[in-house]
């Protein structure tokens, strides 16, 4: 057993380790969408500067305490050519003195942590009173900035109330998010807010548990059915942020994403102004478009809701999982598909090919349980004719606004 | 009592096949009673190493029949088996040792199987899109993987170091319930089995992931079969984790040799009577929830059915109350063994013996107190989290402590990098960087952007795969001289190791990045644009470098066996090491010790070869060679083998089968389990067809270990003795 032979690959493990650091602190500055090392409003911000940074200072300082201790005890003790050497180092059994004070040393290390998370704690618990000024239906609001959340297999649903406002302690009474009350705007993939605004985020879930995950606004809350836990965000500048859902909730859950929108105070009004109108009610006509709201009517409305077109109650709500999005303003949304396909292009025109694509196909887009007649959770293919297809798309591409550009180019993951 | 270490008993030794010959005559001084404590202990005959045959050499009742009388039977029709060969041996065997190797090369096969499955996960991900798996499969395989590794490889491999080791470290000849020991094994084995038949009768495997939560695990949500292999499998694999605590910590408690207080013994042993103590408690819990969840899934109850009222963190708080002691199931095995392999091959005693005993039973406790840290995000209120919080912070500083003694057990030491101390002391080193990741989310803050990220997985591998299966490595290539009687060949073993190593690192390091990088847990695709590609490509070449390394180990083993007759053997001590396991031949005759070992103090073996004069240096008083006992003890009383071990254990599954497709299938398998034990009830305590020699049972070195049952077996042994009772009989020869 040669020295050389052994020092070589622990040097290249060495150099291994250490790149592979370098690299890491490299690979967090870039802007991946979803990094956690790149906070973009107060509360992640301080989330990361009061206690992610210290704390991974702190273990990799301890790390590299005993990294090079270890280092240095392998040198300086190492015994190369042992067949022969029958000697013995003396039989230290211990130093109890010097055991007491390393533990003490992690136990003070320790409360340096501890202090740490008592002092972030109310980062992520406190909530700020704030209210925004809206106008909804020509009336102007006081609103304590709040977003229902809940979690569907495999899509999340945001719920605005501004004229009858919903607390915590509210939704509790209610108990479970199948029986929400109406709200004034229901929307879903992508949840738009008002920038500098602490926006309170009310979490549930209609069937499995998911976690709700904007790394660049805040931590995760799970999604848990019957439980309303709060949470929130807050975005210091406009953007499309970006999320996926973090706790395991079956078959497709990599493939339930979701954005957070933040605008200007004008957008955002804008916004609300736009979706809280109902979609048009076509009347009969030999148009594509007249075609596509048939073929909705008749196919899609038994889970997806168009408000000004079928019931505005949420049918069958009621059984597991058989919510759908409710698309009365699908096409104000540069997302769809539980965030994970693009609504427009880059260039702003119509993402048509995405769109046929799952209306054909939904399960090689995104695995989904079905029962035929009896349960359907995910997109189910519908088998509809080709012809169907394309009177689909031009209807569903009437209802509600394109984004503005900025939206439909920030939303583009390449 | 006459435990002198040093008056061997001195018979045929010399390697021959003294079995063979009629020399066992009677009346061995060393049958010295302790270990033989099941109620059923018996056994007779001469015991004889057969010292050059390394590996299976079976034990071989040349039976008696001459020259003997006809005895009376107690119990009429059932009669005890008598090892036989081959396979009829290892099937009814209650040797504790067999039963360790049976464990290990199980755990080792699983091993593969969920290797086999890592790499598929690592196929999937190596690139964005994959599409090696569907979503469906991949949900599939990645629970299993989970499931696998830690319930049919790190559990099993630990429970084979219990079993083979906790006798031969404390200077027992067995467990305490010998027969139990195999009922143990076979009902793990038949639960492993039944487990990863899912995949071919219950329309694939779990898809729930090992942690399942509720409501996901429904049937609402997880329509085939698997999640019910997963509930009844576990239950089954529980009743043999649950089985073998009870007789472990009897066996560390009452079976230790005269003079081996508590605070003498060897760390390892520690380290699993600790474990048995978590599995004892721990059980019980997961036991309740998948009992719930069985009722949820196959008769219709509604304990998590959210639509029926529940509430989904009921199944949070029992798995993790259950999950989180599991983590320190799994690793303080291996925190036991690296105790002992870093003193042996820093040719010192380890630093600070009381700490280390001390923080282990600390981490013991402490581990009940922190499972609420896997639900930080799940809105348990923030009093409790920060409660948890604290909890799980402060479980650092025993480990921490126990880092640092192994760093002050090599400081001044002479250091030999045998393959075992580089995987040891690699141990200590990822473990600390998982340690320390596992600080980083300790904080409750923290954790909310690091939970169920790629960082956790990054974190737990370097605990579990960093902390816990290298440190099983470096005991593997420790104790494979004691187990077989050769060495593995300190070569290849360098290649494993080193190729492992960065294995290891290249797979799980770019975890972290990619956790903290926004990658999810368990997706089983990402699409490209997130900065996730290059890592996930590292990670999958790293999971191969680990599968090469880990053929690479078997080709040592092939290797290493086949060169072994060609080799000197490495004698009862190649390490020149400090526990009891060591003053015995390799590999250990069947009963382990010719004579009880009396202990005087910690370390007692190192203490039998060495001693320190005035000036603290060590002398050398005797050598290995000359300590050690020769194996050759004959007339040890020794249990009788068993089939209804296997037989019971034969009816879990079917019972497992029934509940979930018939139930007339349930009924024929409690039928075999209840049959199975009333027969072995109704087993007699010996062979009544051959006699023994003189068990002297009543020199216990202490009063215990021997149930009231043991009159029982006083009773029906003095009955069975004839009063011309002629001695000369049989052998019973031993591997």
């Amino acid at each position: 057993m040669n020295r050389t032979m052994h020092s070589r690959p622990r040097i290249k493990v060495l150099s291994i380790l250490v790149g592979l650091i370098l690299t890491a602190a490299s690979a967090c500055a870039s802007d991946a969408e979803l990094d956690t090392f790149a906070p973009q409003g107060a509360i992640a911000e301080e989330l990361h500067s009061r206690a992610v940074v210290p704390v991974f200072v702190i273990a990799g300082l301890v790390l590299i305490f005993i990294g090079i201790v270890l280092f240095w005890l392998i040198k300086k003790y190492r015994v190369n050519e042992y067949e022969d050497d029958t000697g013995w180092p003396a039989q230290t059994h211990g130093h109890t003195p010097l055991e007491w004070s390393w533990t003490a040393g992690f136990f003070f290390t320790m409360l340096v942590v501890a202090a740490l998370m008592i002092w972030a704690t109310p980062t992520i618990n406190s909530t700020k009173a704030n209210a925004a000024d809206v106008v909804v239906d020509g009336v102007s609001i006081l609103w304590e900035p709040t977003v229902v959340v809940i979690g569907n297999q495999w899509w999340w649903e945001f719920r605005y109330y501004f004229n009858d406002q919903v607390t915590l302690e509210s939704l509790r009474e209610i108990g479970d998010a199948k029986n929400l009350p109406p709200a004034d705007i229901v929307t879903s993939g992508q949840m738009m807010i008002p920038i500098s605004e602490e926006i309170e985020l009310i979490i549930t879930s209609r069937d499995v548990i998911h976690s709700f995950w904007i790394p660049a606004l805040n931590g995760k809350r799970d999604a848990v059915p019957n439980r309303f836990s709060p949470w929130k965000i807050e975005a210091s500048e406009r953007g499309v942020y970006f999320g996926q859902c973090t706790e395991f909730c079956g078959l497709s859950h990599s493939r339930m994403q979701m954005q957070v929108v933040a605008l200007s105070d004008e957008e955002f009004q804008d916004w609300i102004n736009s979706t809280t109108q109902d979609a048009p009610k076509l009347v009969a006509s030999d148009t594509t478009v007249f075609r596509g709201q048939e073929v909705f009517a008749g196919t899609c409305t038994s889970c997806h809701l168009v408000e000004g077109l079928n019931d505005s109650t949420y049918e069958r709500a009621d059984q597991a999982s058989e919510a759908a999005p409710n698309l009365t303003h699908f096409a104000n949304r540069s997302t769809f598909a539980g965030g994970i396909l693009n609504t427009y292009n880059a260039d702003g025109s119509f993402n048509r090919r995405d769109m046929e694509r799952w209306l054909r196909t939904p399960e090689e887009v995104k695995a989904n349980y079905t029962v035929p007649g009896e349960q359907y959770r995910g997109m189910p293919n519908l088998n509809l004719s080709e012809q169907q297809i394309d009177d689909l798309v031009e209807y569903l591409r009437i209802l509600g606004e394109q984004p503005a550009d900025w939206i439909i180019e920030a939303t583009q993951v390449e | 009592m006459t435990n002198k270490h040093t008056d061997q008993p001195t018979g045929e030794v010399e390697n021959t096949a003294t079995n063979a010959a009629g020399v066992g005559i009677g009346t061995s001084t060393a049958a010295d009673s302790t270990a033989a404590a099941d109620v059923n202990a018996t056994a007779t005959g001469s015991s004889t190493t057969d010292n050059d045959s390394a590996t299976d050499t079976v034990s071989d009742n040349s039976a008696n029949t001459t020259g003997k009388d006809v005895v009376e039977r107690p119990l009429g029709v059932f009669t005890r088996p008598e090892g036989g060969r081959g396979w009829r041996d290892w099937l009814s065997t209650v040797d504790h040792k067999k039963i360790g190797i049976l464990y290990g090369v199980s755990a080792m096969f699983f091993f593969l199987v969920g290797g086999v499955e890592a790499l598929l996960i690592r196929l999937q991900l190596a690139a964005p899109n994959g599409s090696v798996l569907s979503a469906d499969v991949y949900n599939q395989v990645y629970t299993m993987h989970g499931v696998t590794m830690v319930f049919l490889f790190i559990m099993p491999l630990a429970a084979a170091f219990a079993n083979y080791f906790i006798p031969l470290q404390i200077g027992a000849r067995d467990v305490a319930f010998p027969r139990l020991n195999a009922l143990s094994f076979w009902i793990w084995l038949s639960g492993a089995i039944f487990l990863n038949t899912s995949w071919i009768v219950g329309g694939g495997g779990a898809d729930c992931g090992w942690f399942c939560y509720s409501p996901n695990s429904g049937v609402a949500f997880s329509p085939s079969h698997g999640v019910d292999f997963y509930a009844v499998g576990l239950q089954i694999l529980g009743i043999a984790s649950l089985v073998s605590a009870v007789n472990l910590i009897v066996t560390c408690l009452n079976m230790r040799a005269p003079g081996m207080t508590l605070m003498r013994m060897p760390i390892l042993t520690w380290m699993l009577l600790i474990t048995q103590f978590l599995l004892l408690f721990a059980l019980p819990v997961i036991t309740v929830a998948l009992f719930l969840l069985m009722f949820d899934r196959l008769f219709g109850a509604q304990f998590f059915n959210p639509d029926a009222g529940a509430d989904p963190l009921l199944w949070q708080h029992l798995f993790w109350i259950f999950g989180h002691p599991e983590v320190y199931i799994i690793i303080l095995p291996s925190f036991g063994i690296i105790s002992e392999v870093i003193p042996a091959f820093s040719r010192k005693p380890i630093f600070g013996y009381q700490f280390m005993v001390a923080s282990g039973i600390a981490i013991g406790f402490m581990g009940w107190g922190v499972w609420a840290h896997h639900m930080f995000v799940s809105g348990i209120g923030p009093l409790s989290v920060a409660a948890f919080s604290l909890s799980t912070m402060f479980i650092a500083v025993p480990t921490g402590v126990k880092v640092l003694n192994w760093l002050a057990t090599m400081w001044d030491g002479k250091l030999r990098f045998t393959v075992a101390m580089k995987f040891a002391v690699a141990t200590v080193a990822m473990f600390t960087i998982g340690g320390l990741s596992g600080v980083t989310h300790s904080v409750a803050p923290a954790n909310t952007q690091q939970t169920d990220t790629y960082y956790i997985v990054a974190h737990f591998h370097y605990v579990i795969f960093g902390g816990g299966v290298l440190g099983m490595f470096a005991g593997i290539y420790y104790w494979w001289p004691k187990i077989w009687g050769y060495l593995l060949n300190e070569r290849l073993g360098n290649w494993h190791f080193w190729i492992m190593l960065v294995g290891f690192n290249l797979t799980f390091g770019p975890m972290h990045i990619l956790g903290l990088q926004g990658m999810s847990r368990r997706i089983d695709t990402y699409a490209t644009g997130y900065g996730f590609e290059a890592w996930n490509m590292v990670s999958t070449v790293g999971s191969f470098l680990i599968a090469f390394a880990v053929l690479l180990f078997l080709l040592n083993v092939w290797k290493s066996k086949r060169g072994s007759p060609y080799l000197q053997p490495p004698g009862p001590d190649p390490w020149d090491a400090r526990t009891l396991e060591w003053m015995i031949p390799s590999p250990p005759p069947v009963h382990n010790f010719d004579t009880i070992p009396s202990v005087h103090t910690r370390d007692e073996w190192w203490h039998r070869k060495y001693a320190e004069n005035e000036q603290g240096e060590v002398v050398s008083v005797v050598t290995a060679e000359e300590a050690a006992q020769t194996g050759d003890a004959k007339g040890v009383h020794l249990p009788s083998p068993s089939f209804w071990p296997l037989a019971v254990a034969v009816g879990f599954p079917l019972i497992g089968y029934g509940i979930i497709f018939n139930l007339w299938l349930a009924l024929v398998g409690g039928l075999i389990v209840l049959t199975s034990l009333y027969s072995w009830a109704m087993e007699p305590a010996d062979n009544p067809d051959t006699q023994h020699d003189d068990h002297d049972h009543l020199q216990h070195d202490d009063d215990n270990a021997h149930t009231e049952d043991h009159d029982n077996q006083d009773s029906q042994d003095s009955a069975s003795e004839s009063p011309d009772d002629n001695k000369d009989n049989k052998q019973l020869t031993v591997a």
